[in-house]
This record gives C-alpha cells, structure tokens and sequence, in this order.
C-alpha cells in the first residue's frame, strides 16, 4: 500500500499530482501546476490562503494519505511549501 | 426611503435597474463574473448561495463612486426561504458516509446563510450592521418594514436588502435593492412587489 | 415607549426553568462531559448535552403532547410555553410577533433517510409549527445570524414593536446538537476535549451545548421597574468569514454604537461571549478595551451551558437578569489565569452588585458582532 519514492523523477510526479490536487480542493481557480513553486511559502503572499484552506489541507492529508494532523498549529511547519509538505507525506503516509 | 439602484434575477433573466438580459448558460453567476473580469479569487470558495447574492451586489454595485471604502453606515440585511440548504446537503454527503467520513471545513463554514451578508461587507468594507432572516416566501411587506426598523439604528444611512434564495432543484430567485434614508417615498411594499413580478417599476 | 420583559423561561441540560438553572451556575455546575462514540462520531465530544429523553420529559412536563414535534420543536415550545402562560399575553392575537432565533433547527434530518429531503429540514417550518401551536396568525420571523442570532432577535423585535405593528413579542431561541453541526466544529478544530476555560491561558477551544430561552417583551409606556432592552447594534468585522478580526473592529463599534448616549458605569457587567477559543477571547478583550470598557467585571456562561448556538443570546441574557436579579456577577467557570492581551474583570468566583444594568455581547460566524444594553427600570 505504502507508497515511497526511490528517485527524482517519482518524487516530481508526486509534486505534479499534490500540486493538482491542492487547486482542485482549494478552488484556486485558473492555476495550473506548474502555477505554484515548490520552494515557495504556501501560506502568506503568493496563493492567497487562509486558515480555512489550512483546515482544508488537514482534510486532504487524512483523507488522500491517511495522515492525521491533531493540532492546526501543526500544519504550519507541514505546508511550508510543497517542498516540505511532500516530503512529509512521503515519510509519513499510511496510504 | 428611496430606492436607488435594483437588480432582479430569475429563471427568465436579469432586470438591472430595469434593463433585461437574458441568463448566461449554466452557472449564470461564474459566467458574469468571467465576463466582467472580476479578480476575486475568493469567489470560487464560495457556496452556490454566497456566489449569487455576491454576484448580484457586484452588478448592483459597480457604479457607485469610492465604492471600496470601508463604512459603517450602510447595512446587508437579506432574506431566503431555504436559507443555506444547497450548502448543507452538500456537507452532510462529507459525513453521511461512515467509511468515507472527512467533514469538510470549506463546506461547513457556508452552512450558514449570513456567511453571503459576510462576504458582500468583506469585498465592499462594510462594517455597519449585516444581518438575515427567513421567511416562508418572498414578502414584500416584511422587507419594506424591516429595512425601515434598521433605519433606528442612528448609525444606519442606507441599505443594501432583498431575498436571495437558492435551493437545490430549483432555479435561483434574488431581488437586490440598494437604498437610503432619503426622503423619496418611492420604497414602499407596492413598487417592491412589481419588481419582485416584472423585474421593473 | 419602552421594550421591557414580560416574562422568561428557559430548557437546559443544567435545569428545565430559568431559577433551577440559575441556581446550578451559581453552585459552580455544568452538565460539559466528553461523550464517546456520540451519534457514532470518529472523535469523542465534550458537549452540554440533554439526557436522550430529557427535551421530550420537559415538553411532557408543561402538559404538551406530541403532534409529530421534532426534538428541536419540543424544546422551542418547552421553553416559549411557559413563558407565554406567565407573560399573560394573548399569543393567538394578530398584535404579536413571533421570532425564531436558531442556527441551524432541524438539520439532523438531513441525515435521515430521504427524509431531509423534505421541507422540514428548513427553520421556516419549525418557525411556522411554533408559531400555530400557539394559534397565532403570524408569519413567524427567523433570526438566522450565525452565533449572534440570540441578539440580534432581541434587536430585531424591539424595532417591530417601535414602530407600532406588533404590541408584544415572543422570542424563542433554540438548538440541539447533532452530527451534522459537531463534526463541523471538529472540523474547525475548535472544540475543547475538556470543560472549555474562557479567558484562562490554558483555554483550548469551545464546548457545545443544548438548550432554549424564551423572552416575551411588550410595548409599554413606563417601565416600571422591568428589565428593559434599551438599545443594541449589530456590526460586521468586515475582514473574515470565520476568523475573529484581530483588532475587534466589529465588536469594539458594535458596543459604541450600543452604549452611545448611555454611561457604561451603570452596568453590573459586561456578559461577553468567552468562547474559549484562542482567538475569540482575544478579540473580545482587544475590542473591549478599545470601546474604553475594560475596567468593567466580565463574566462568560460557556463553561456551565457551553455554547448553545441561536440560544445562547437569549439564555444568557436571560440568566444575566435574574442573576442581577439576586445582586450577583456569576463566576466565570473554567478560567483561572489570565490569558489574553488585555487585563480583564474575569473572576471565578461570584461577585456582588447593587448595579441593576448590564451588556451582552456576541460575535459569529460572517464577521458579525451584536452587543445590547438591559437596564432595569428603563433607561436614564
């Protein structure tokens, strides 16, 4: 079930699809994937979110990787950037 | 009171300030906004409900010199019949499902129908009084009567009111009226109810 | 003319009428317990909660019997009828209004099977059942401001009886707890596994709660020592949807605009909302000071009732005046240490007053705010 990446490519596919993903539930519309950096912050400038679609992003952790964040005080450090939020599922997914 | 500015909408079409155009296919609300090139990303998290009075007020608004300056004097007060049911069928399909349970908080936030009086003083900077009932139908009585009561409170000028209601299966129905304390007697229960029925006084 | 009280009563898992619930807060009780697997919830919940037959034993008890009622219309007219038979008004006359103050009514139909589907999911139909149980004529307002719906029916009605229409009023606030509105603050992250703790610097989230109160108000031309709505205002943040302004905007203009013309050192109190989320509290107490109110006692009911939605307006009210009533600031349950930015009049013990004024305040969901001043015997 558990997925891990062995290389580089795997990895940038996982960003692609997070990323998708990340539009699709939190409505942004007009953007594309490649829209977002991955090293850039999530939160604050840049995609305009707010503590809504942080609750939001809680839900697609639980509901797309089985990752449960207990403490929306958490998700700050998780959703960073995509960077950072990918490689916390990677390490951290239960599906 | 007078009324200043009124914007009907309904399966037929849009009457804005009596000037009638036909709906825009499907969702008629993203489509105007896609039309008039509207940047407000927040749109697209909004409920079907919030979306369409949202949309409306912008129509209704667009005109008005020094529109986004935060206030106090002007008032949201709106009414429905359903209040936020479309929103609310689809957060309980988050949760009805025992093995699929992710309540959703996006979707929970709009299962109240103030939320769109919310997002019209948020765009607009309207800080004085936003509030919404509901009644069992469209009465232009109720909403004559009520906008004048608002008037009581000293620091109410004007008012942006009407009945935007939404439920699943049917076709959205608003009336939006922006008016003021003026003396013009031409807000009155009579020439509500025609544009509630013909779109035009 | 003066708005003044006619009468109250009030349905709560702490006591079926004002006094017996009163009398618990004053004792330091509350019914906040954690329940687990609640209507079959992931997660367990730390709610005010009725006993599974205690709003059908409180409907029985005022001598009503069934006609198909809905929890949630049990308890509206457990409450509203004995406030009506003690008001002495005629609830079936034309010359008064009925207002339903709730957030969201019979929305635990809508997990039903199909049943939700139908058109008693809606607070219109509960608002217009209400209204005909007590034969009257109207059509039934209802008040459906988010957490501030309490309030801003006691504003609302207060406006229709001054402008002459209606002679009295019947306010009924209401709301039962159910999954659909528990998982939603889970969702939020909002709620508190422990009896929630307003203003205290452990506070970490609200509590939930069941109940209704009714108040019936009437038109007069001399107070004559009732409890008296003076005035109340309504104010939007304009800044969030659901995250409290960080400058209070709304709740800060929302009491000037309440206490214009009126020396806020009458009041006993300040009965703000004391949520116990993090964020709450600290608007309040920001707004508070801002609006020059601060040295004022605060008290919040939260940690005996916990937050009782469209009710709460109107329970807390109504248990501020018979508390004041009795010479009494009630204690603020659950706060120990201070924890907001301000330095405030919380205390968690009673305090006594001889002041026979107080504030109420509220914000919700929408960026809104509602604060409302009672004096007894009228305004000066």
């Amino acid at each position: 079930m558990k997925k891990t990446y062995y290389n580089s490519i795997d990895m940038d596919t996982f960003k692609q699809e997070l990323k998708a993903e990340i539009i699709r539930v939190l409505n942004l519309d007009g953007m594309q994937p490649d829209d977002i950096n991955d090293a850039e912050p999530l939160f604050g400038e840049g995609l305009g979110l707010d503590s809504i679609d942080a609750l939001e992003l809680i839900v697609l952790l639980e509901k797309n990787y089985g990752i449960k964040l207990e403490k929306p005080e958490d998700g700050k450090a998780v959703f960073q950037s995509v960077n950072v939020l990918a490689d916390y599922i990677t390490r951290n997914r239960k599906k | 009171m007078r009324l200043l500015q009124y914007i009907r909408v309904n399966s037929e079409g849009i009457w804005l300030n009596g000037r009638f155009s036909a709906l825009p296919t499907g969702d008629w609300a993203e489509a105007l906004y896609r039309q008039d090139g509207i940047q407000y990303p927040k749109f697209f998290k909004m409920d079907h409900l919030c979306r369409i009075g949202w949309m409306a007020s912008e129509l209704l608004l667009a005109g008005e010199n020094d529109r986004f300056e935060p206030r106090t004097d002007r008032a949201v007060i709106l009414f429905n019949r359903s209040g936020s049911l479309c929103n609310d069928t689809q957060y309980q399909t988050t949760i009805q499902d025992p093995d699929n349970y992710f309540p959703s908080p996006a979707l929970f936030v709009y299962t109240l129908p103030n939320i769109v009086t919310g997002e019209i003083a948020i765009r607009n900077g309207y800080r004085g009084e936003t509030s919404c009932y509901l009644l069992p139908d469209f009465d232009a009585g109720i909403l004559v009567e009520t906008s004048r009561q608002a008037l009581q409170d000293p620091g109410t000028r004007s008012l942006l009111t009407g009945w935007v209601e939404c439920a699943p299966g049917q076709s959205d129905d608003l009336l939006l009226c922006l008016v003021d304390a003026e003396t013009e007697e031409n807000w009155n229960e009579k020439n509500l109810l025609q544009l509630y029925r013909y779109g035009h006084l | 003319m003066k708005i003044v009280r006619l009468s109250d009563h009030l349905v709560c898992p702490l006591g079926h009428d004002t006094e017996t619930t009163l009398e618990a807060v004053l004792q330091g009780r509350s019914e906040l317990r954690l329940h687990s697997d609640w209507q079959h919830l992931p997660e367990p919940v730390c709610a005010s909660l009725f006993e599974p037959d205690g709003i059908a034993s409180a409907f029985a008890e005022n001598g009503q019997t069934d006609q198909g009622y809905t929890r949630f219309e049990q308890l509206a007219i457990a409450s509203a009828a004995p406030a009506i038979a003690r008001s002495g008004i005629d609830p079936a006359s034309p010359r008064v209004l009925f207002v339903l103050s709730t957030t969201k009514g019979n929305v635990e139909l809508l997990g039903g099977n199909g049943a939700g589907q139908s058109e008693s999911v809606s607070p219109v139909w509960s608002a217009e059942r209400l209204a005909r149980h007590f034969g009257n004529p109207n059509i039934p307002l209802v008040v459906s401001n988010a957490c501030i719906s309490g309030l801003c029916a006691q504003i609302y009605a207060p406006r229709a009886l001054q402008s002459g229409r209606y002679d009295q009023a019947v306010i009924v606030g209401a709301d039962v707890l159910s999954s659909f509105i528990v998982s939603g603050f889970q969702s939020f992250k909002a709620l508190s596994q422990q009896p929630c703790r307003p203003f205290d610097r452990e506070r970490n989230g609200l509590n939930l709660g069941e109940g209704a109160a009714t108040l019936v108000i009437g038109r007069v031309e001399n107070a004559d020592g009732a409890w008296t709505l003076c005035q109340g205002a309504i104010r939007n943040d304009a800044n969030h949807i659901s995250g409290p302004s960080r400058t209070g905007e709304g709740a800060c203009q929302a009491l000037k605009a309440t206490l214009a013309g009126i020396c806020p050192d009458e009041a006993a109190m300040i009965s703000v909302h004391g949520t116990a989320t993090l964020y709450n509290d600290e608007m309040e107490a920001v707004a508070l000071q801002r609006a020059g109110l601060d040295h004022l006692p605060v008290n919040a009911y939260k940690g005996y009732l916990g937050h009782t939605l469209g009710a709460a307006g109107l329970l807390e009210s109504v248990l501020s005046m018979h508390a004041i009533d009795r010479g009494v600031i009630p204690a603020t349950r659950g706060f120990s240490e201070p924890g907001v930015s301000v330095p405030l009049q919380v205390s968690n013990q009673p305090r006594t007053t001889d002041k026979k004024a107080f504030i109420k305040m509220l914000s919700g969901f929408g960026g809104c705010n509602a604060a409302l001043y009672y004096r007894k015997g009228g305004t000066q």
